[in-house]
């Protein structure tokens, strides 16, 4: 066990690791490039919904059971069911990726807005807010706390799941993973998981820095 | 979250199966099967091993169903992933036998070996194969590694050998399986031997539906097929030639732990490998991958014709 | 893509199978990393220190790819069923670790403290008073990590295991979408009905909060 993590050591800060098509910085973009566009179009097809959904108090039940229909959906299938139809593209990776990060984000969302007190909301219409304006201005700022979470949950795990790209022949840190299964080679494995763990990590971090410094600005 | 705890995590979790270890008894794979890997004559059973292809499951039927024939009980676990994971696994007990390819074989256990006629790398491969293994005689049909690229390729470059490649150094992608990159028949002794260097090498899927994919969508111009596989000849992909005998010959050869190598399974194998060709064993690949057909129907199949099996 | 019924009548045995296989896979693994994590949860609850810790712990854990975790379980326990169930175990445990806290940071210190009142010595307040009244929570996460576990077990097809998740790469290796599809609808149709299955458990198991509803 020491063995392979002195070996660990070696590999990360080898010169050689680091450059190249097959280089940590590559695969590192690589990575980042798919889960943060998936993530974003996650965000773009869940949030509405999740606000909505919210707002109008139509759909819940709707909302419910896809987080526990996403949440068993199995990704390698999903990779092969979309590979098969579009061929070697990068469909098969967003897909599945997009599918795993959006009932998070719903239900959070959902869950959110939800946890608005009716009485703010009714004050508000009260005072002579439009619907949009009760949406955007109460109840998302309210609401944005939870959201946040959905956002950060589903980040993390289309972090760690983006390995599978390597599986269709693409890049990113499964590479190491994917290759390192095949060579039988333990600490490429151990390498790629490690860097993929502490890229969830940072941006989980970063994530959460950025919630508390909207807090800072959210009207009390 | 710092480093420390981070590495922390990772010992956690590698220290988990300490205390899963004893759930063996109740999760094991085998469930009640007979045919379990590890210990006993092949009067326990013989569990069968094959890699992530078609063609090794293919092989791995065929022996169940020879051996079945002989009266040995048999497992055949399909899909398990490369030599790298398949050999480790073969000397842990997991699996007893595997089909195996006589210079495939060699070279991973002995990457600078020499030998090139059967009856050499068969000597060869008795030097080099762990305590406990053994392999038995090998076989007529035969299916090697190959180096392809498209007929567009081969034009614009000037290509029909793997000599040729040379003048393009760090010009052409190539796309193989990942243990390729590391391994003697493959891109390390492409460089030793040939003195070629690609530009890129693609991690792709062994003579799977990636590599090919990639070299019909032009994303590699290069591509490590097999020679069985019948897409070479329906997409009229040239074969680059060896002149520097770099693939060595790859006989199909049973690997086996010497504990189920009795005179039954011996002689089950042997009568296997006398009567399978080159050619038949192309053909029971395209059923499987063309057809549809099931790796263990087409096997089953093929014995009974063959007068194998009753 | 087109579904080859033909294909699905002559398998039904082997689906039945892997199916089994497949739910055997994601059950065994919630049940160690409950036996795991219920001891574990009710020290992260009774001192405060080591909550942060071990709940930070099994969040990192929830980060590593699963298929590196497998991998990286090989030398350890080989190609078995073993490595598969290690590792879906170390996944069920960030779920069932953090909501068996919560149902224990649940239970009003109203009710802990009239237990004490009566009392009752603290391991059986435990047994008696505390887990049964967290158990809603305890059982929320156990249905979360069993329907996590039923859609993960297909990524041990990577180390020559996984239940249905072979379907996926034997069709993926042949072109074949048929066996793939029925892979993704019977794991679907078992995280559906172990959920349901759950759910009735919960409400033989807890028939207070009817009551309260």
């Amino acid at each position: 066990m020491y063995e392979l993590f002195k070996d660990l050591g070696d590999w990360l800060v080898s010169g050689e690791q680091w450059t190249g098509p097959d280089g940590i910085g590559h695969r590192l973009a690589e990575h980042l490039q798919y889960s943060l566009l998936a993530t974003l179009v996650a965000a773009a097809i869940a949030l509405p919904v999740g606000l909505l959904i919210g707002h109008t108090g139509k759909g819940a039940f709707l909302a419910i059971n896809l987080a526990s229909f996403g949440r068993a959906l199995p990704t390698v299938g999903l990779v092969v069911l979309v590979f098969l139809a579009s061929g070697l593209s990068m469909w098969p990776v967003y897909v599945a990726l997009v599918a795993l990060a959006v009932p998070s984000i719903v239900t959070n969302t959902y869950a959110g807005m939800t946890a608005v007190d009716p009485d703010v909301k009714d004050a508000a219409r009260g005072q002579g807010m439009r619907w949009h304006q009760v949406l955007f201005q109460v109840e998302l700022p309210l609401a944005l706390p939870l959201i946040m979470t959905g956002l950060r949950l589903a980040l993390i795990q289309v972090v760690a799941t983006a390995t599978i790209a390597a599986y269709v022949s693409f890049g990113g840190l499964g590479r190491y993973v994917f290759d390192g299964l095949a060579q039988r080679d333990l600490v490429q494995v151990l390498g790629g998981a490690v860097l993929v763990a502490l890229v969830a990590v940072v941006l989980d971090l970063g994530l959460s820095g950025l919630q508390r410094v909207l807090f800072r600005h959210r009207p009390a | 979250m710092n480093r420390r705890t981070l590495l922390g995590g990772l010992f956690a979790a590698a220290s988990v199966p300490a205390l899963a270890a004893c759930s063996s008894g109740i999760t094991s794979l085998d469930g009640g099967g007979s045919a379990g890997g590890g210990g006993g004559s092949s009067k326990d059973g013989v569990t069968i091993g094959t890699a992530n292809f078609t063609e090794n499951q293919v092989l791995g039927f065929l022996y169940a169903a020879v051996l079945e024939a002989a009266g040995v009980k048999t497992k055949v676990r399909p899909n398990l992933g490369t030599r790298e994971i398949l050999i480790p696994a073969l000397k842990g007990g997991d699996i007893d036998l595997l089909p195996e390819y006589q210079g495939a074989l060699l070279h991973y256990l002995s990457p600078k070996a020499e030998a090139t006629e059967e009856g050499e790398m068969q000597n060869a491969l008795a030097m080099a194969l762990p305590a406990g293994l053994q392999v038995l005689p090998y076989g007529m049909a035969e299916d090697s590694d190959a180096f392809v690229v498209t007929q567009e390729t081969a034009d614009k470059y000037g290509l029909s050998s793997l000599a040729d490649l040379k003048k393009e150094n760090g010009k052409l992608v190539i796309g193989a399986a990942p243990e390729v990159k590391k391994r003697e028949v493959g891109a390390v002794g492409l460089k030793d031997v040939y003195g070629v260097e690609f530009k890129e090498f693609k991690s792709l899927d062994s003579s799977g539906p990636l590599v090919k994919g990639a070299l019909k969508k032009g994303d590699v111009d290069v591509a490590n097929l097999f020679t069985t596989d019948t897409d070479i000849v329906a997409n009229k992909w040239v074969v680059l030639t060896d002149p520097k005998n770099l693939i060595p010959g790859q006989h199909i050869v049973p690997l086996i732990a010497d504990r189920k190598a009795d005179s039954t399974v011996r002689k089950a194998l042997a009568e296997l490998g006398n009567v399978l060709t080159t050619a038949d064993l192309t053909e029971l690949n395209r059923q499987v991958d063309k057809d549809k057909k099931d790796p263990e129907d087409v096997a089953n199949a093929y014995a009974k014709e063959k007068g194998l099996t009753k | 893509m087109t579904i080859d019924w033909s294909w699905i009548g002559d398998h039904t045995d082997d689906l039945t199978t892997l199916t089994v296989s497949h739910l055997q896979a994601a059950l065994s693994a919630v049940f160690f990393g409950l036996l795991i994590s219920l001891p574990l949860a009710v020290v992260a609850h009774r001192i405060r220190p080591l909550r942060g810790v071990l709940l930070g712990l099994s969040n990192v854990l929830f980060t590593i790819p699963s298929i590196a975790v497998f991998v990286l379980l090989l030398p350890v326990s080989g190609l078995t069923r073993t490595t598969t169930v290690v590792g879906l175990t170390i996944y069920t445990l960030v779920v069932l670790l953090r909501n068996t806290v919560e149902g224990l940071d649940s239970v009003p210190a109203k009710t802990k403290e009239a237990a004490k009142a009566m009392g009752t010595r603290p391991l059986r307040a435990l047994l008696t008073v505390e887990l049964p009244l967290a158990l809603p929570v305890i059982m929320a996460g156990v249905r979360i990590a069993t329907v996590m576990s039923i859609s993960l077990v297909s990524v041990a097809t990577y180390i020559g295991d996984g239940g249905l998740g072979q379907l996926f790469t034997d069709g993926f290796q042949r072109n074949f979408p048929t066996p793939v599809i029925a892979g993704v609808v019977l794991t679907l149709l078992l995280a559906l009905v172990a959920d349901a299955l759950l759910v009735a458990v919960q409400y033989v198991l807890t028939p207070w909060t009817r009551r309260r509803a």
